[in-house]
């Protein structure tokens, strides 16, 4: 006899239960940033760019389970064993630099709101103040949690780049092609966008939300290995999306020529060679995205500074218990959603030089972790496999290689 | 004259003895652990006992009695009468600033909560250097960047300065040991005075290893009332990573209902190890409402309750409390029973106070019983002790045999953690 069927909530039920810290993060990941890097790279560069996600997954695995092994063991935050063992100048260069290049970041997601409005015909000077509000109100009325599961179902809808590529109607051989063999000009601005891609895929703000949220899960160390079962299917997400957005646009936009500076151009520009459900489909997804991590990056930001500066933090504080945290969170808001309403706003300066300063910010952090993790006193036996440090230290040579060669080019060329 | 000075100010401070001669840097300063308070010493404030100096890579403690610091033009020097390395007994025995305290998480008791120290403020006086307070505020922040003087500066013309914070010495304890190599033998004393709840919410908030040492230092009996405040997750860490033996003595102290609920967060095998490692008397009590499903009464009553025949006088009964000392909340329904020890009544502690002594019981208690059973579904306590304002409700099975009583702190604890699974 067959058994029942469960109900559609009963099975939402267990869906949650199992969802980690690493499936979370990596929905968080491609974020209005994200999504137009990749699509401005699939515009100029086709299918040449694809390749550099393959070795950003792999870093990206690496450093999430580097993230999760500390969380886990230690029972601290990033932040906090930053400030412990690096001393306070490190900390407070790190960690201005995490605030003022998440600012950036944060208005890098509201453009992605205003955007994706803009497609369905909303002016941004009603949707970013309603958007903005409603994120304050949701995280200081303190129903974040819910919040944060809605959001992850609608983040599902991300897949829907699937659809958006596919009707862009894209050649695979020449995909195939592109990544074994790609043809590729090493100039100033394709080393940008490598760095670019790499940098959103991996951004240094990431490594922080995804060993606090492994620690608020209460994960031990002997069901490892489903916490990794949990990365990988985070990072496969977060790597599919992001190469299904270059495909969609390298098979419209790239083949016919089209330059595009912004992700909301992208969904605009889609419409007359993959129809107008393609676009509305790109310009939904751009905007669930947007709103979610426009979120998740201002707390997860008033959140750090404050654990590495010794504030109290936290949703569950009153604003009178924590005020360094609730201004903090309310001035990285107020100040990012202000920058897109400033008419004739550079937002392209600013989406760039807050991805310089990720850019900047990564290897920083990077050391700092493979430093922290191969420490015996705070990680015990569980210190880095060999493997982990060749991985780790090439990225973070290679990363700061790139960064050297965009800086020493112009100067060539 | 009293010198007061900042640890991070003398740390790198090169010192020379009495002919010029270079001896090193000072890179951590060693007080007292476990400072005594004197008559000149009201506070307990630790004393200064060693420098860690650092020369070229070579690390070594020099005893700190024939150390002087002076302040020349704004800046500190530190002088060495004579050199004469710190005995391993002293150092063994003293607490590393930078090790333990700088940069680390502290307990402020009087906030209770954790701050993280941003600097350490010492002062010389006649008897010696002290460890007086520890500075947690933003001008100390700014201080260890080099940036304190120039703000202050900038804001002096505003007529403000930088918010500053200290906290006596006597007021914090530290509790971050993770840096030592040797294990410290410190007890938090200071911490038993803290109220459990609160304790339990610093505990939370602890990394692993210090989660555990902090619980470990803790009595029996403020270990037991921490314990029953946690969060299960944090319950489940701490049984598992202390002693069996200790963990088995914090859990007899403690009410056999709450065993019981931590008993289903552990892993069945732990739940065996420390029932078994439990006095039996104990163990059995949290054996039986173990047998009980989830969502029965059974799960959530306590087996610990106060019962009299109804022949006792008043008196008698007054005896018998004063020997048992029940905790308060045994006392919320007091129960009464016939021959056959079967349920007919309850009594209230304000009764048996007000009535004479020579008062038999079933003249005074009350009939009108409201019970449940032990198979009951636990969804409908809530109701039936908000309609008829009770603190606790007995619990008794078919044959009206007494199994507990239900006390309201456990429903209203169920219902809290029933609405917070249905938000998430």
């Amino acid at each position: 006899m067959l058994k029942p069927k469960k109900s559609f909530f009963a099975k939402l039920a267990i869906f949650f239960a199992i969802l980690g810290p690493g499936i979370i993060t990596g929905s968080v990941d491609n974020d209005a940033g994200g999504i137009t890097t990749y699509s401005v790279a699939g515009a100029l560069y086709g299918y040449n760019l694809l390749w550099t996600l393959i070795p950003s997954f792999i870093v990206l695995i690496v450093i999430q389970e580097m993230n999760a092994r500390m969380g886990i063991v230690t029972g601290k935050g990033l932040a906090d064993l930053i400030r412990e063992n690096a001393g306070v100048k490190i900390t407070f260069f790190i960690f201005i630099g995490l605030l003022i290049a998440d600012i950036g970041n944060t208005t890098t997601e509201f453009a992605g709101v205003a955007g994706s409005m803009e497609v369905f015909g909303v002016s941004k000077y009603i949707s970013v103040p309603v958007v903005s509000f409603m994120v304050w109100i949701l995280v200081v009325k303190g129903t974040y949690k819910v919040a944060e599961r809605i959001f992850l179902i609608f983040s599902v809808s991300l897949l829907t780049y699937v659809v958006s590529a596919l009707l862009g109607h894209p050649h695979w051989s020449e995909i195939g092609t592109a990544i074994i063999n790609p043809k590729l000009e090493f100039n100033t601005s394709s080393i940008a966008m490598i760095i670019g891609i790499v940098g959103t895929t991996i951004a240094p703000w990431m490594q922080f939300y995804m060993q606090s949220s492994v620690i608020e899960k209460g994960l031990k160390m002997k069901d490892f290995k489903y916490t990794l079962v949990d990365i990988v299917v985070g990072c496969v997400a977060t790597v599919l999306v992001a190469f299904f957005i270059i495909v969609a646009c390298a098979s419209t936009l790239h083949v016919n020529g089209v330059q595009i500076n912004e992700a909301k151009d992208a969904a605009m520009a889609l419409k007359p060679f993959a129809g107008s459900f393609a676009s509305q489909i790109f310009a939904f997804g751009l905007f669930v995205a947007s709103v979610f991590s426009a979120t998740i990056l201002p707390l997860a930001t008033a959140f750090y500074v404050c654990e590495a500066f010794g504030f109290e933090a936290g949703i569950d504080k009153k604003w009178e218990e924590a005020p360094e945290f609730y201004v903090l969170y309310t001035g990285i808001l107020i100040i990012s959603a202000a920058i897109i309403l400033i008419p004739n706003a550079p937002l392209i300066s600013i989406s760039l030089g807050s991805q310089v300063l990720n850019g900047i910010l990564l290897p920083i952090v990077l050391i700092c972790m493979i430093l922290l993790v191969n420490n015996k006193k705070i990680m015990g036996e569980h210190v880095n496999k060999p493997m982990n440090n060749i991985i780790g230290w090439s990225a973070v040579s290679i990363l700061i290689g790139l960064s050297l060669l965009l800086l020493v080019l112009p100067f060539f060329s | 004259m009293a010198l007061t000075f900042y640890l991070s100010r003398t740390l790198g401070i090169d010192i020379y003895d009495t002919h010029d001669n270079f001896i090193g840097k000072v890179c951590d300063i060693l007080v007292e652990q476990n400072p005594v308070k004197t008559e000149d010493n009201e506070n307990a404030r630790p004393k200064v006992t060693a420098l860690k100096l650092k020369i070229s890579k070579i690390t070594r403690y020099i005893d700190f009695s024939n150390v002087s610091i002076s302040k020349v033009n704004g800046r500190y020097e530190i002088m060495c009468k004579h050199v004469e390395n710190a005995s391993d007994a002293i150092i063994n025995k003293s607490l590393p600033l930078v090790q333990c305290i700088l940069d680390k998480q502290i307990i402020d008791l009087n906030g209770r909560k954790l701050v993280r120290v941003n600097d350490v403020r010492l002062a010389t006086i006649k008897q010696g250097t002290y460890a007086i307070a520890v500075d947690v505020g933003m001008e100390g922040l700014l201080r260890r960047i080099g940036l304190s003087k120039s703000l202050n500066a900038i804001l002096k013309m505003f007529g403000t300065t930088l918010p500053s914070k200290f906290i006596l010495w006597d007021e914090i304890e530290a509790i971050d040991f993770s840096n030592l190599n040797i294990r410290l033998s410190t007890t938090f004393t200071k911490l038993n005075h803290l109220h459990p709840s609160d304790l339990a919410d610093i505990i939370e908030d602890l990394g692993k290893k210090a989660k555990t040492e902090v619980f470990s230092s803790l009595d029996d009996e403020t270990a037991a009332d921490v314990l029953e405040e946690l969060e299960p997750e944090a319950q489940v860490h701490i049984l598992e990573n202390l002693s069996l033996e200790k963990a088995a003595d914090v859990l007899e102290k403690m009410p056999a209902h709450e065993v019981a609920d931590i008993m289903d967060e552990l892993e069945p095998q732990k739940a065996e190890e420390l029932l078994n490692e439990m006095e039996t008397e104990s163990s059995n009590d949290v054996r039986e409402l173990l047998e009980y499903e989830d969502d029965m009464v059974g799960s959530l009553m306590s087996n610990e309750y106060i019962s009299f025949n109804k022949r006792f006088t008043v008196g008698q009964a007054l005896d018998e409390l004063r020997k048992q000392k029940p905790e308060d909340d045994m006392l919320y329904s007091i129960l009464v029973t016939d021959d056959k020890e079967r349920l007919v009544a309850t009594i209230s502690l304000r009764d048996l106070v007000v009535e004479s002594p020579e008062t038999q019981l079933h003249q005074i208690m009350d009939v009108k019983l409201i019970t449940v059973f032990d198979d009951d579904k636990i969804d409908s306590l809530a109701e039936i002790i908000s309609k008829y304002n009770m603190l606790a409700i007995p619990v008794i099975d078919t044959a009206s045999k007494i199994q507990g009583i239900v006390i309201i702190d456990s429903i209203v604890e169920d219902l809290i953690n029933k609405g917070k699974t249905n938000k998430r």
